[in-house]
C-alpha cells in the first residue's frame, strides 16, 4: 500500500482524499485521528499529522474543537477539480507517449477509447 | 520546539581511529529519531558520550540544559541498553526488571508484563543462558517500560527474529503515541524502521552527512532507466549519486525532485523511473560521500 | 540515598558471589580443619589459619562487583559515584555479617572446648583475649581490606589495563620492599615488632580500616573515568 521513494504523508493525504472522492468517507463526516492513521500504517504519528494539516490547510478538512478532524463542506467538489486539471499530465502523457511508440495515432486511440468506454458502462461502477 | 540534547563540535578520538569527527546536532523533545549508519560508524560511540558512559576527546554535550557526567538530575530521565549489555551473573529477566523499575522512575510494570508475555521471554532463566533473540528482548523491554524522556535503542533487534521485530516497532510506536518521549533508535536496517522516524541522523565514519526530516529525504532521488544516450542527455547537470550500464541500457540514480514537466519528459523518452528507497538513497548518499572523500586529492603536486 | 540502596541490591543479585562461595569456602575449610584435627592424635592446644580462607576469597567478591555489576549500572543510569557508595556499602553490610558469623563461631568454639578438641578454629588467643568487640572489628576489618583490594585493582585494570594494573602492583611491591630495607638499616624491626604489640587487636583493626578506607578512597578516581 505504501510506495517507496514519496512522501508518506502525501499518500496518506491521497488516501484520504480517495476515499472523499469515491464517497466513503463523506462530507461533514468525522476523519480519522492522526493517531488513527498512524496505527493503521505503521508510521510516525508526526507524519500522520502532516499528511491531516496539509489536507487542512488545502480546505479538505476542518478541526472542530474537542471533538475531531472533519470533512469540509465543497470537499469532494474541490477534490475532483483538483484531479480533474491533473488528468492530462497523470494519464494522458504517458498513454500517448506510449501510442507513439507502438505506432497509434490519435484516431486509433479515439477509436479504442470508445470502444472501451462502452464496455464499461454497460458492466459499470457507478459515477 | 524545545531541543533536549544539544551536541557541538564532538570529537572522540582513540589511539588510531577517531570514532567521531567534529559532530554536532540537536535532538527535539518528543521526537523519533533514526541514527543510522554502516556498522562501525560511530553510532554506539556517540550514544555512549550522550549518556556519560563514555567520555569525548573535545567538544560539548549538554542534555537538558546540563553536562550529564555523573550528574543524578538528568541520568535517570535517559535510558541507554546498548546492543551487547552485559547482565549481572545470576541475573534472571526477573531480576533484571526489577532493578530497571527501581531505577527509572517513569517505569511501567504493565507494559513491562505486557511485552514480556509478547515476546515470550523466560523469566526464570538466568541471562547468561537466554537465547540472542531473547537477550535482545530483554533490553528492548527495558527501553520501552522505563518510558524515559530520552531512551536509546542501540541496535535492538539483533536477534530477533522478523515478528519479534514488527512487534518492537509496533509496541514502540503505540507506546509513543500514547506517551510521547524522545527515542533515538539506532539502525543499519533502515528500510524496515524508516516509517517510524521524523528525523534521520546518518553517520558514516565518525562524521554527519545527514540530518534532515525524513519526509524531505524520502522522494529525493529517483533513478532514471534506459537507453544510455538519453539518460544521459536527462542527467546532464543533476547530481547523479549513482550509475549502472548494461550494455546500451544505463540506469542513473540523480538527486532532485522530479516535475510533472520533468516526468512528462520523461515518458516521452521512453524512460523508465524507479523509485528510490530512504535505505538506496542513504546507502547510496554514503558511498557517493566516500568515495569524493578517497577521490580527493592528497596535496598539492 | 534511595539509589545507592537500590545499588546494594542490585549487588546482592549476585548470591553465589556474596553468599554461596564464601559459605562454602567457609564451611569447607572449617570441615577440613575438623577432620584433620581429629585425625591428628595431639593433645593440646590446635590453631588453625584455616579461617583466613574466606578473607582471601573476599578479594575475589571485590573484583567480581566491579566486573559482574558495573556494566549493567551503567545501563541503569546509576552514577559511578552512587555505584561506588553502594558497593562499599554492600561490602560493609558482608563484612559485618561474617564477622558476626566468626564472633558467633567463637563463642561456640569457647563453650565446647574447642569442639570437643581442644581446637581453635574462629578464636585464635591473642585476637580473642581482647574481647568479643575487639574480635568482631578485626573479623570486620580483614574482609573489608581485601574487598577494597579486589575492587581497587579490578577498577584500576579497567581504567588503565593490564600494563598499567602490573606497573601499579610493582610499583606496590618496590615500595614496600624499599620500606622493609629502610626498616632493616635503622635496625628498626623489633621497634616495628613492640608497636605492632602495643597496638593490641581493636588497634590493628582500626588501622586495617584505615587502610581499606585508603585504598577505597583510591579506587574512585579510575572508577570515574571507567567506561562499562
Amino acid at each position: 500500500m505504501i510506495e517507496e521513494g514519496r512522501a508518506l504523508f502525501l499518500q496518506i493525504a491521497e488516501s484520504v482524499e480517495d476515499s472523499i472522492i469515491d464517497g466513503t468517507l463523506a462530507e461533514e463526516a468525522q476523519a480519522p485521528s492522526t493517531n488513527e492513521l498512524a496505527a493503521f500504517y505503521r508510521i510516525n504519528p508526526a507524519t500522520a499529522a502532516k499528511g491531516i494539516a496539509m489536507l487542512t490547510d488545502k480546505g479538505v478538512l476542518h478541526k472542530r474543537r474537542g471533538i475531531g478532524m472533519f470533512v469540509s463542506r465543497g470537499a469532494r467538489e474541490l477534490l475532483l477539480g483538483e484531479r480533474r486539471a491533473a488528468f492530462a499530465d497523470r494519464f494522458l502523457d504517458p498513454l500517448l507517449a506510449e501510442a507513439r511508440t507502438l505506432g497509434l495515432s490519435p484516431d486509433d486511440i479515439a477509436r479504442l477509447l470508445s470502444e472501451r468506454a462502452a464496455r464499461t458502462t454497460t458492466e459499470g461502477t457507478a459515477r | 520546539m524545545t531541543t533536549v540534547i544539544e551536541v557541538k563540535n564532538l570529537t572522540k578520538r582513540y589511539r588510531d581511529t577517531v570514532a567521531a569527527d567534529d559532530v554536532s546536532f540537536t535532538i527535539e523533545k518528543d521526537t523519533i529519531y533514526g541514527l543510522l549508519g554502516r556498522n562501525g560508524a560511530g553510532k554506539t560511540t556517540v550514544m555512549s558520550i550522550l549518556t556519560a558512559q563514555n567520555f569525548a576527546t573535545s567538544g560539548e554535550v549538554r542534555v537538558f540544559g546540563e553536562h550529564p557526567y555523573e550528574n543524578a538530575r538528568v541520568l535517570p530521565r535517559m535510558c541507554f541498553v546498548r546492543e551487547s549489555q552485559r547482565y549481572p551473573d545470576d541475573a534472571t529477566a526477573t531480576h533484571a526488571l526489577r532493578m530497571a523499575r527501581l531505577f527509572f522512575p517513569r517505569w511501567s510494570q504493565e507494559l513491562a508484563d505486557r511485552l514480556v508475555a509478547d515476546f515470550q521471554l523466560p523469566m526464570k532463566k538466568t541471562i547468561k543462558k537466554l537465547s540472542r533473540g531473547q537477550l535482545s528482548a530483554v533490553g528492548v523491554i527495558i527501553g520501552l517500560a522505563s518510558r524515559a524522556e530520552i531512551t536509546f535503542f542501540d541496535e535492538p533487534y539483533l536477534g530477533l527474529d522478523a515478528v519479534a521485530r514488527q512487534l518492537f516497532y509496533d509496541r514502540l510506536l503505540e507506546d509513543y503515541a500514547e506517551h510521547p518521549r524522545t527515542i533515538i533508535l539506532s539502525s543499519h536496517l533502515i528500510d524496515e524502521v524508516s516509517n517510524l522516524l521524523e528525523r534521520v541522523i546518518v553517520i558514516d565514519k565518525g562524521r554527519i552527512i545527514m540530518d534532515e526530516e525524513t519526509e524531505a529525504v524520502r522522494g529525493r532521488a529517483a533513478t532514471i532507466v534506459g537507453d544510455t544516450a538519453r539518460v544521459e542527455a536527462f542527467v546532464a547537470g543533476r547530481e547523479v549519486i549513482h550509475r549502472e550500464s548494461l550494455g546500451r541500457v544505463t540506469s542513473a540514480t540523480v538527486l532532485g525532485e522530479l516535475t510533472d514537466a520533468d516526468r512528462s519528459r520523461l515518458a516521452a523518452e521512453g524512460l523508465d523511473i524507479a523509485p528510490v528507497s530512504l535505505q538506496q538513497l542513504i546507502v547510496r548518499t554514503t558511498q557517493h560521500v566516500e568515495s569524493a572523500l578517497t577521490a580527493a586529492p592528497e596535496g598539492a603536486l | 540515598m534511595n539509589r545507592t540502596w537500590n545499588v546494594v541490591r542490585l549487588q546482592l543479585i549476585n548470591k553465589q558471589t556474596y553468599v554461596w562461595v564464601p559459605l562454602i569456602v567457609l564451611a569447607g575449610s572449617f570441615v577440613l580443619t575438623l577432620l584433620i584435627w581429629s585425625m591428628v592424635p595431639f593433645g593440646g592446644q590446635k590453631y588453625s589459619g584455616g579461617a583466613q580462607a574466606v578473607y582471601w576469597y573476599f578479594g575475589v567478591v571485590g573484583v567480581q562487583a566491579l566486573t559482574l555489576t558495573f556494566p549493567f549500572s551503567q545501563a541503569m543510569s546509576v552514577t559511578r559515584r552512587e555505584y561506588f557508595f553502594g558497593t562499599t556499602l554492600t561490602a560493609v553490610l558482608t563484612s559485618a555479617l561474617l564477622a558476626s558469623i566468626y564472633v558467633g563461631g567463637a563463642f561456640l568454639e569457647r563453650a565446647t572446648g574447642g569442639w570437643g578438641m581442644e581446637g581453635y578454629f574462629f578464636s585464635i588467643d591473642w585476637i580473642w583475649d581482647a574481647g568479643p568487640a575487639a574480635a568482631w572489628l578485626l573479623y570486620f576489618a580483614v574482609p573489608m581490606l581485601f574487598f577494597m583490594i579486589g575492587f581497587g585493582s579490578a577498577t584500576f585494570y579497567k581504567r588503565f589495563g593490564s600494563v598499567g594494573l602490573t606497573v601499579l602492583l610493582v610499583g606496590i611491591g618496590l615500595s614496600l620492599v624499599g620500606l622493609g630495607w629502610l626498616i632493616g638499616r635503622a635496625d628498626g624491626w623489633s621497634a616495628v615488632g613492640t608497636w605492632i604489640a602495643t597496638q593490641g587487636t581493636a588497634g590493628i583493626a582500626a588501622w586495617t580500616l584505615v587502610v581499606a578506607l585508603v585504598v577505597g578512597a583510591l579506587s574512585f578516581a579510575p572508577l570515574r573515568r571507567a567506561t562499562p
